[in-house]
């Protein structure tokens, strides 16, 4: 039956008119901030539309410095930002994979005890545990260098979850076929299982991408180096400013750069993305 | 030549369960030898101890002499087809076929002539550069016996690669398996649960009743001189008529009341079988004993009639049987039936062996 009620029709478009422009609005309110100069907010009201400053201030943003007290230009903490996401993201990915296949293909001691072990640690986020990871990364001299930013954040017992759960769903046929066929344990993995994972992969790689970027507890923890500092936490620093007035128009261009990775992420691997998550093709 | 034997091959789990006890059976080359038993009774095992996915516990399996039990399934020169085809969902029809190739360092070029030779053959020419989810059951069927036929092993092992397919494929399908083997002349063991699958491709067939092998030989062989009442009742179709009786001077006492007349040294408890079609009807004088018909089944070509020896009592054994053309008898009358000597089958009752 198809349904024909305009009042429904109407009142569920206007829902989501409203829902859209409240996710929008702060959106919005932060584009036309950063076109108006800096003085234009000590008014007391908040400008809604255009200003003239929107190039300048961009300009210098994103090639010269960040204002506020961050003397970095925001390109270049967007560089750290995305090695460190990148190297979390793969991190991630490579070592779940590894793990979840060693779970899932091969038999040996205590095999569902280390997959119990890997999940537990979903109980223990960086925050829970981030003296104890503070000390470790510290000792191994490791403060201030990508690998410290990276390393204690790439194990994942979700990632590994995730791909033992799609592991299972492999028929045990196309593995024996396999072996049938001369695929060793790697060619297995790389022939086979890799492909097949594919969707997921993807996925996971947005998710975790995007996991990867926010970081902001973990490297204002270990960077005291301006060479390492992310964009996120930089947001932070340029709105602790003594003395003077903060520069808004120059947090809001920052704020939203910030946003414009993940977003191109999301948009770029949307179709995989669902593909990864509801298709079941095997 | 002897091609492949399996001797006193045993199969026994951690946990101490025997699925196979012990199997002998040595399989010349070119013949295509049908593993055939009810679900559980180990015949799927027995198959995958032959391609090395299952370990053999006891007992040696060699092929063309050389000992297997310890080699890899590749290293085995077999190949295998599987009963969802287990093909690699992401290649196209041609890597799934070149995979094994592919694996074994073989030259491209070669690769692509093996391939097409056989994809030829199997008439999946137009199909190479699709990927399985495209194909048909059909269609993915051939290109899992290509996969397998590419690689010109020494033994063929099929596990019940029909069963997806549709009855009128399957028939189809039947018919194109055997014809290929009989061209390629490879050795093939073939497993399955469906004994018309078993009696139309086999050259030999080996009957599998909890692990252990209860009899092996020709279809004609199993059909006419089944070496139990296990393997009586298992081929052929409908199945035979057992019944329980006694064998005592005078003949076989069944149900009480009737006796057949039969001389016998055996005496004692035994196991009288007839294959429904060997039932005749016959009029009352010459009859052996009367059937109280309970159902009819009209298939056209024949007619399966289904009902009760008639005895006092009302509690006969029930029979089947089954008459060439259209009959239709009234249910509940009755039907006088001779069972001719030269074709009952005497089964011991204690040892289940036939007399």
């Amino acid at each position: 039956m198809i349904e024909n009620r305009p009042w429904l029709t109407f009142a569920s478009h206007a829902t989501l008119l409203t829902g859209i422009a409240l996710v929008a609005l702060p959106v919005w309110m932060a584009l036309v901030a950063s076109t108006h100069p800096a003085s234009a907010f000590g008014v007391g009201h908040i400008p809604l539309w255009f200003g003239d400053a929107g190039a300048e201030t961009w300009g210098t943003v994103l090639f010269e410095k960040a204002g506020n007290g961050v003397d970095t230009p925001v390109w270049f903490m967007m560089l750290n930002s995305l090695i460190m996401a990148l190297g979390i993201t793969f991190g991630k990915i490579a070592i779940s994979l590894l793990s979840a296949y060693a779970i899932v293909f091969f038999r040996f001691p205590f095999r569902n005890l280390c997959f119990w072990i890997i999940f537990m640690t979903l109980m223990l986020p960086v925050e829970v545990r981030i003296v104890p990871t503070y000390e470790v990364v510290a000792n191994l001299d490791l403060l201030n260098s990508y690998t410290g930013l990276t390393l204690p954040l790439i194990a994942s017992a979700t990632a590994t979850f995730l791909f033992r759960q799609c592991f299972l769903s492999i028929p045990g046929e196309l593995v024996e076929a396999a072996r049938m066929d001369g695929a060793g344990p790697w060619r297995f993995f790389f022939d086979i299982l890799l492909p097949l994972s594919r969707t997921n992969i993807a996925a996971l790689f947005v998710i975790l991408f995007i996991y990867g970027w926010n970081q902001y507890l973990w490297p204002l923890l270990i960077t005291t180096d301006d060479a390492y500092y992310t964009l996120v936490m930089s947001i932070k620093r340029m709105l602790s400013v003594t003395d003077g007035d903060i520069a808004w128009n120059q947090i809001m261009a920052t704020t939203l750069l910030a946003m414009l990775p993940p977003v191109a992420v999301v948009i770029g691997m949307q179709k995989l993305f669902v593909k990864g998550l509801v298709d079941s093709e095997k | 030549m002897t091609d492949v034997i399996l001797e006193k091959v045993g199969k026994a789990y951690p946990n101490g369960y025997h699925a196979i006890p012990s199997v002998d059976l040595s399989i010349e080359e070119g013949e295509f030898i049908v593993l055939v038993g009810p679900s559980g009774c180990g015949k799927s095992t027995l198959l995958r101890m032959v391609a090395g996915l299952e370990s053999i516990s006891t007992g040696e399996l060699r092929i063309r002499g050389e000992r297997m039990n310890e080699k890899e399934p590749a290293e085995r020169d077999i190949a295998m087809v599987f009963q969802n085809y287990a093909l690699y969902p992401h290649m196209s029809v041609y890597d799934n076929m070149a995979y094994g190739l592919k694996n074994r360092g073989m030259a491209k070029n070669l690769i692509e002539e093996k391939v097409s030779d056989v994809a030829a053959m199997l008439g999946l020419t137009e199909l190479l550069q699709r990927k399985p989810r495209q194909l048909s059951g059909g269609q993915r069927q051939r290109v899992a016996m290509g996969r397998a036929m590419v690689r010109d092993p020494k033994v063929f092992l099929f596990d019940e690669p029909l069963s997806n397919l549709d009855a009128k494929l399957r028939v189809q399908m039947r018919v194109e398996i055997r014809q290929l083997q009989r061209k390629l002349g490879t050795t093939t063991l073939y497993v399955t649960h469906d004994q018309v699958e078993a009696m139309t491709l086999a050259d030999r067939l080996v009957v599998l009743n909890k692990g252990k092998a209860e009899q092996i030989g020709t279809p004609m062989d199993l059909y006419n001189k089944p070496a139990t009442p296990f393997v009586a009742a298992f081929i052929g179709s409908p199945s035979m008529n057992l019944i329980d009786a006694n064998l005592t001077e005078q003949g076989i006492k069944i149900s009480g009341a009737l006796t057949l007349p039969l001389s016998h040294q055996h005496r004692g408890g035994i196991v009288w079988g007839i294959r429904p079609e060997h039932l005749e009807v016959s009029d009352e004088q010459n009859a052996d004993f009367a059937l109280r018909i309970q159902a009819v089944e009209s298939l056209g070509a024949e007619t399966l009639i289904h009902g009760k020896i008639e005895t006092e009592s009302g509690n006969g054994e029930p029979i089947v049987v089954r008459l060439s053309g259209p009959h239709l008898p009234d249910v509940n009358s009755l039907m006088w039936l001779t069972a001719p000597v030269s074709h009952w089958h005497l089964f011991d009752a204690k040892t289940q062996q036939r007399l």
